[in-house]
C-alpha cells in the first residue's frame, strides 16, 4: 500500500474485463487439474489394481468425488491461486511500465475480477490452517494493494488503522506465541510473528534488476512447489476410513479395517486398507465405526483463542458445534 | 541524492525482502521436517507386547467383591471396570478381546515377570519392595487400610486398642501390607492365605477382627451388610493402587499411566469419567461419593482426540 495516499510510483495497469480469452489458460488448470486428480486419487486409492479400479469408478459418484475432492484439496488449490496472484500482483506492480508482453501470472492478475479474488482468499480464510493465516494476510496485502491505494487515505489514517490492526493481532496471537516460545516451538513463533511485518512492506514493486529473474523463477517455482504439495494431497483416500467387525465361525469377531465402497442389499464391499477388496455378507457384520488416519494426528499443541493452530476457521466452528471426537477402541487395531 | 530518489529504492528493496521472506517462511512450511513433531500413543502403541496380539491378558482377583469377582460366569468390580476402560483405550473392546487371568495375591509378581499376564488389575498395592520388581502405571486409587468387625462388636471393638485384649485375634492375609501394621504393634494376628479365608474366620467368631484395605472390606460389607460393620481408624498410610506391568514393557506402562491421567483430566474437566463411572457403580454406594481419582504422572502423548481438547 502507499502510505501517503498518493498514486503508486508506477502507473497501474487498468483491470481488463473483456480479457476473458486471455485466461483460457488459466480456466483450463482451474477446472482440468481437479479433474485429473479425482482420477489419479482413485488410481492410487485402488492400490494401482486395474479392477479395483474400476469398481471404484463404477460406485464412486462424480458429485462424491468432487466434493470429497473440495473437502481434501481446497487448501492446496486455494495455496496455489493464492501464490500465484501474490506473485502476479507483485510483478504486475514491478512491470507497469513495460511496454512488451508481461508474465503470465502478471497477466493473470489483471485479467482476475475482483469477485473472484475476494472469493478465493474468502475460502482460503475459512480453509486454511490457522497458524498458516498470518501469511495469507501478507498475500491478501500484496494481491489487494492496488484496492487499498484507490482508497487514498492520509498517512495519519494509514498509520492508526495499522496501529489498531497491529494491536489487535498481537492480542489475538500473544498467548499463544508466548506459549510456542516456551515450548521451544520456535518456527510456530516465526509464523506467527513475522507475517505481520513483511505485510508491511510487501507492496510496491520490485527493484528492476530482480524483475526478470522473479518472473522467469516464479512460474517453475510454483509448479515444483504445488506438483511437491499435491503428492501428499492424491494419496489423502477420498472414502472415509471404517473398522468393520465381522463375525466368524471361530466366535472371535474379525475386524476389516478399509473404505466401504458401497452396500447394497446382500453385501458390502470393503476396499482394505493393506489392499485388495471383501464382499462381506451384511448377516455377518456386528458393528462399523469411523477412524482417524495418522494424517490427522496434530503436529503442535497450541491454541489460538481456543482455536487449534492446525484446525481451519471452518473446523474450529464446526469443533465448537460437536466438541466431542471420540475415537473407537478398534482404531487402534493393527491392520 | 534526493529524498524522492531514494524513497522508491528504499522501498523496493522492502518489497523484495518481504516478498523474499515470505516465500522462504511458505516453503519451509511445506518442508517441516516430521521429526519434531510430538510423540504419539499410537508411535508408543506399536512398540508394546500387546500390540498384534488377538486379546490382552489382565490378571485379576476373583474373590473380592466391589473390586474383582466372579458373577454369573462374568468379572465385575471396581479393578475390573478400570482393566476393561484400560484394554479399550488399547484397542481391545470387549470381553471377547481380553483374557481374564485370576491371580492370588502372591502370584502377581511372578504372573508378569513371567509373561503369563500383559496387566495386574488387582488392589495392587505400590511398595517400594515390588518396584525392584515390577513397575506399576498409577496410582488409580488411594485406599486406607481399616477394620471390618461383626456388627454385634460395635460397642467392644472402636479402636486398634480394643483389640490388644488377650484372646482377641486379627485376620490379615499373609504377604499384604496391612500385616505388619498389627505385628509392629505386638497385636495378635492370623496369617490367612486369603481374604476369603479372614471373611470366613470372622464370620464364624474365630477372628474378632479382620484387617485389609477399605475397598476390599467394603466389598465383604456389600455382602453382609447387616453382619458387618467397618470400623473408620486410621492404620498406617494410605495405600496407593497401581496397574502392575511387567518392566520389559515399558511403553505399555506409560499408555496405561497416560490412559489413567486421561481419565482424571476428564473427570476433572467435564465431571465425568471412565473412572466415575466405575467408582459409581461399584464402590461408591459403599465408600461415600466424596472419593476422587487421584492425580497421576504421565507421559505427554498427542492422539486424535488432541485438537478437541481445551488448553
Amino acid at each position: 500500500m502507499t502510505e501517503s495516499g498518493e498514486p503508486g510510483p508506477q502507473p497501474q495497469p487498468p483491470r481488463k474485463i473483456s480479457a476473458w480469452r486471455a485466461g483460457q489458460g488459466f480456466w483450463t488448470v482451474a477446472v482440468g487439474v481437479p479433474a485429473v486428480f479425482s482420477v489419479m486419487r482413485l488410481w492410487i486409492e485402488a492400490g494401482g489394481e486395474l479392477q479395483t479400479t474400476l469398481l471404484l469408478v463404477a460406485n464412486v459418484g462424480p458429485v462424491n468425488l468432487l466434493a470429497a475432492l473440495f473437502t481434501t484439496a481446497t487448501r492446496l488449490v486455494t495455496t496455489g491461486l493464492v501464490a500465484v496472484f501474490a506473485l502476479g500482483a507483485v510483478l504486475a506492480v514491478s512491470t507497469g511500465d513495460w511496454t512488451r508482453r508481461r508474465p503470465l501470472f502478471a497477466r493473470w492478475y489483471i485479467m482476475a475480477p475482483p469477485w473472484f479474488l475476494a472469493g478465493l482468499f474468502t475460502i482460503a480464510l475459512a480453509t486454511w490452517q490457522i497458524i498458516y493465516l498470518p501469511l495469507l494476510v501478507v498475500a491478501s496485502v500484496a494481491v489487494f494493494q492496488r484496492e487499498l491505494t484507490l482508497l487514498d487515505w492520509p498517512r495519519w489514517r494509514w498509520t492508526a488503522t495499522v496501529a489498531a490492526a497491529l494491536a489487535g493481532y498481537g492480542w489475538l496471537v500473544a498467548p499463544t506465541v508466548l506459549q510456542a516460545w516456551r515450548t521451544g516451538e520456535l518456527f510456530a513463533v516465526a509464523l506467527l510473528v513475522v507475517p505481520p511485518v513483511l505485510a508491511l512492506c510487501v507492496s510496491g514493486p520490485l527493484p528492476r534488476l530482480l524483475v526478470r529473474p522473479a518472473a522467469a523463477l516464479a512460474q517453475p517455482g510454483i509448479a515444483v512447489v504445488l506438483l511437491v504439495a499435491a503428492v501428499p494431497v492424491v494419496m489423502i483416500p477420498v472414502l472415509p476410513m471404517t473398522v468393520t467387525t465381522v463375525a466368524t465361525a471361530a466366535g472371535v469377531p474379525e475386524e476389516v479395517r478399509g473404505h466401504v465402497i458401497s452396500t447394497d442389499d446382500v453385501n458390502t464391499v470393503i476396499l482394505q486398507e493393506r489392499g485388495g477388496v471383501r464382499f462381506i455378507d451384511n448377516d455377518d457384520i456386528q458393528a462399523r465405526v469411523l477412524c482417524p488416519t495418522a494424517e490427522e494426528l496434530v503436529r503442535y499443541r497450541l491454541w489460538v483463542r481456543d482455536f487449534h493452530v492446525e484446525d481451519s476457521l471452518l473446523g474450529a466452528l464446526g469443533r465448537r458445534v460437536r466438541p466431542m471426537a471420540p475415537v473407537s477402541a478398534v482404531c487402534r487395531i493393527p491392520t | 541524492m534526493t529524498d524522492t530518489a531514494v524513497r522508491p529504492r528504499l522501498r523496493s528493496l522492502l518489497t523484495a525482502t518481504a516478498v523474499t521472506l515470505t516465500m522462504l517462511l511458505a516453503g519451509a512450511a511445506a518442508c517441516e521436517p516430521e521429526n519434531t513433531a510430538p510423540k504419539t500413543v499410537d508411535d508408543l502403541f506399536k512398540k508394546t507386547d500387546v500390540y498384534g496380539q488377538p486379546k490382552i491378558k489382565i490378571g485379576v482377583a476373583e474373590d473380592q467383591p466391589l473390586m474383582g469377582q466372579i458373577v454369573n460366569g462374568r468379572f465385575e468390580g471396581f479393578d475390573i471396570e478400570i482393566a476393561r476402560y484400560l484394554a479399550e483405550s488399547l484397542g481391545f473392546k470387549g470381553d471377547s478381546r481380553i483374557e481374564w487371568v485370576p491371580l492370588q495375591t502372591e502370584d502377581r509378581e511372578n504372573a508378569l515377570v513371567s509373561g503369563q499376564v500383559n496387566l495386574v488389575v488387582a488392589s495392587y498395592s505400590m511398595t517400594p519392595d515390588r518396584e525392584k520388581e515390577i513397575d506399576f502405571a498409577g496410582p488409580y486409587f488411594a485406599t486406607k487400610q481399616e477394620l471390618l468387625i461383626r456388627s454385634s462388636d460395635r460397642d467392644k471393638i472402636r479402636n486398634l486398642n480394643d483389640l490388644a485384649q488377650p484372646g482377641r485375634e486379627t485376620c490379615v492375609v499373609g504377604g499384604s501390607t496391612g500385616e505388619r501394621q498389627f505385628t509392629d504393634r505386638a497385636l495378635k494376628v492370623y496369617p490367612a492365605a486369603t481374604n476369603r479365608e479372614c471373611l470366613d474366620r470372622l464370620l464364624s467368631g474365630k477372628s474378632h477382627a479382620y484387617s485389609t484395605d477399605e475397598t476390599i472390606l467394603a466389598g465383604y460389607l456389600s455382602e453382609h451388610p447387616k453382619d458387618l460393620f467397618i470400623v473408620d481408624v486410621p492404620i498406617g498410610a494410605n495405600e496407593r493402587l497401581g496397574v502392575g506391568v511387567s518392566k520389559q514393557d515399558p511403553e505399555l506402562r506409560d499408555l496405561v499411566a497416560f490412559f489413567l491421567r486421561k481419565s482424571y483430566d476428564n473427570g476433572r474437566t467435564t465431571g465425568t469419567s471412565p473412572w466415575l463411572a466405575a467408582y459409581r457403580r461399584t464402590l461408591g454406594p459403599w465408600l461415600g461419593d466424596d472419593t476422587t481419582q487421584p492425580p497421576i504422572e504421565a507421559p505427554d502423548l498427542v492422539d486424535y482426540d488432541e485438537k478437541a481438547q481445551k488448553p
